[in-house]
């Protein structure tokens, strides 16, 4: 779905490249989670996903990146668009309208949905999104996880083949942000859409995440599952990115030899491995 | 009230009025209140204004609101007090004089500013930006992105208040005291324009990006879901505001006080 070929990118008015020599392939109905440390190019790699590089940040592009055959360069964002949803870091600055309801409309009015798909696909956006008791609510009265669930809601009323969402629980609690990502993992197991997400909450990402990236310093550092991904703990400390704790406390007991099973990604699996341990 | 200028969720038969025949009727009214120098016209607009304000239950916000177009309004009431030298002369200044006439041509600014104020801001605070966007394309097919950036601009002023106000709390925070004279206000209030600045470029610039990636550009009249019909509310009011036009006019005519 998309295909990323020795991506290079430098803006316009930095000295050196945000992100260098990227080679990616991501399946349909992938749930892929990218994280790293602030300033690694996270944002900056799904800008090119999503095509807002090079359409409204100029500068030095090398390689490639299609979505679904698609080159971002030579197609128009609109175009990109109709394929890529995007969800962006400032929610306040993305929301066009007043209330939720026309929110959500906004994008199926400009992609000229038909008239008789307009109110379904409306509502189910909001019942994805468990808010459908916001729908006349006006959105300056709405808490920041609100806010979020809206954001996504305005997108997946599009059904786009990729959403794509930069740090979606930045303002959020840790239930809400568990709520978000749970309603993204549905989505993808429902619609097949590939969905991308940054995100700093690695813990959450190992969890729901088919496909984990590590970026750092611009380029890929590691691929692969959470699983694969958290195998490498020490170096991922290194780069300034902190695995859960769950993981932390399953590979001290595996350097002290007391623990040799797979590595540990979330609390149950602290536990099994603990139980392993002490019996 | 939510905030300056945001949308007051209400069931009064302004809110289900024609946003574009709201918008004419607020500008017939605006003219009517230039067009005549008549304190009988002004006053039957005040009428109007506080009879919208308590159909909208917006009384307290309105009484707000027309404080403050007066306090500003005192400006240009001086300035037409000491440059207006008609009637009797009260006091002999070095450049004329301050007569009985200034006086009462101050006290017109006043009333006429409050008076057509009202209802402009009543029309804001009672119907969606996206219904009036939407309406001025389908009704006065307004191209649409003259439309969005003129309700993105209203739009914008309370995020920018809110933002302002989030710069002072932080440098109150560090120390800085905004209390005192308005002039020391303003003098530690303008190199907070930098930030503001800033942070409004980045805020523009992101909107406009969430907009593209939404299909800004597909955008054509016949795009709107909504409808908006005019219905014979809106005849009325749009009449009823020709008529408050003519009104203003004729009591020139007569010399009406």
């Amino acid at each position: 779905m998309i295909e990323i070929t020795d991506f290079s990118f430098r803006y316009r008015e930095g000295a050196s490249p945000v992100v260098s020599d990227v080679n990616l392939r991501i399946p349909e109905g992938t749930f892929v989670g990218i994280t790293g440390a602030a300033g690694s190019g996270k944002s900056t790699l799904t800008y090119a996903m999503n095509g807002i590089i090079p359409h409204c940040y100029p500068g030095d592009f090398y390689g490639s990146v299609r979505i679904d055959g698609l080159d971002t360069c030579e197609a128009s964002l609109t175009d990109i668009s109709r394929l890529v949803g995007s969800v962006c870091q400032d929610i306040d600055s993305q929301m066009v309208s007043s209330v939720v309801e026309d929110e959500v409309l906004y994008g199926l009015e400009n992609f000229g949905v038909p008239r008789e798909e307009v109110e379904p696909r409306l509502v189910e956006a909001l019942n994805a999104m468990g808010i459908a008791d916001l729908r006349h609510r006006s959105i300056a009265g709405l808490s920041g996880g609100q806010k979020q669930k809206v954001a996504i809601a305005s997108v997946i009323a599009l059904k786009p083949r990729v959403l794509m969402l930069d740090e979606p629980t930045a303002e959020l609690d840790p239930a809400s942000s568990e709520a978000v990502f749970q309603l993204l993992e549905a989505y993808v197991r429902q619609s097949g859409a590939t969905v991308v997400v940054v995100e700093q909450k690695i813990a959450l990402l190992s969890r729901y995440a088919d496909l984990m990236l590590i970026v750092d310093a611009g380029r890929i550092r590691f691929s692969g599952t959470p699983a694969e991904v958290l195998a490498h703990a020490d170096e991922l400390l290194e780069i300034g990115v902190n695995c859960p704790r769950s993981t932390t406390l399953a590979n001290r007991l595996r350097e002290r030899g007391l623990y040799a099973g797979d590595v540990v990604r979330n609390v149950d699996g602290a536990v099994a491995a603990v139980k392993e341990v002490l019996a | 009230m939510n905030g300056f200028l945001e949308y007051v969720p209400g069931d009064s038969f302004l809110h289900h009025m024609n946003p574009v025949a709201k918008l004419a009727a607020a500008f017939l009214l605006v003219i009517a209140c230039f067009a005549t120098s008549s304190f009988v016209v002004l006053a039957l607009v005040i009428a109007l204004d506080a009879f919208l304000a308590l159909r909208c239950n917006m009384v307290r916000q309105t009484l707000g609101l027309a404080r403050a177009v007066a306090a500003f309004s005192l400006l240009l009431a001086l300035i037409a007090i000491l440059f207006t030298p008609k009637g009797a002369v009260l006091v002999a200044l070095p450049w004329g004089y301050i007569g009985t006439e200034s006086i009462v041509a101050a006290v017109r600014i006043v009333v006429r500013l409050v008076a057509c104020a009202v209802p402009l801001f009543l029309v804001f605070y009672v119907t969606k930006l996206t219904d009036m966007a939407n309406a001025m394309c389908k009704v006065l097919h307004v191209p649409y992105k003259y439309a969005f950036t003129f309700t993105s601009t209203v739009r914008f002023i309370p995020v920018f208040m809110n933002d302002m106000a989030a710069i002072m709390e932080a440098q109150t925070a560090r120390g800085v005291e905004f209390d005192g004279s308005f002039a020391r206000k303003v003098r530690l209030m303008v190199p907070l324009c930098v930030p503001l600045l800033v942070s409004s470029v980045r805020k523009t610039n992101s909107a406009a990006i969430a907009a593209e990636v939404r299909g800004f550009n597909l955008r054509t009249r016949e795009s709107g879901y909504k409808e908006y019909p005019l219905g014979g509310i809106d005849a009325a009011a749009v009449a009823a505001s020709v008529v408050a036009v003519a009104l203003g006019i004729a009591a020139n005519v007569v010399g009406l006080l």
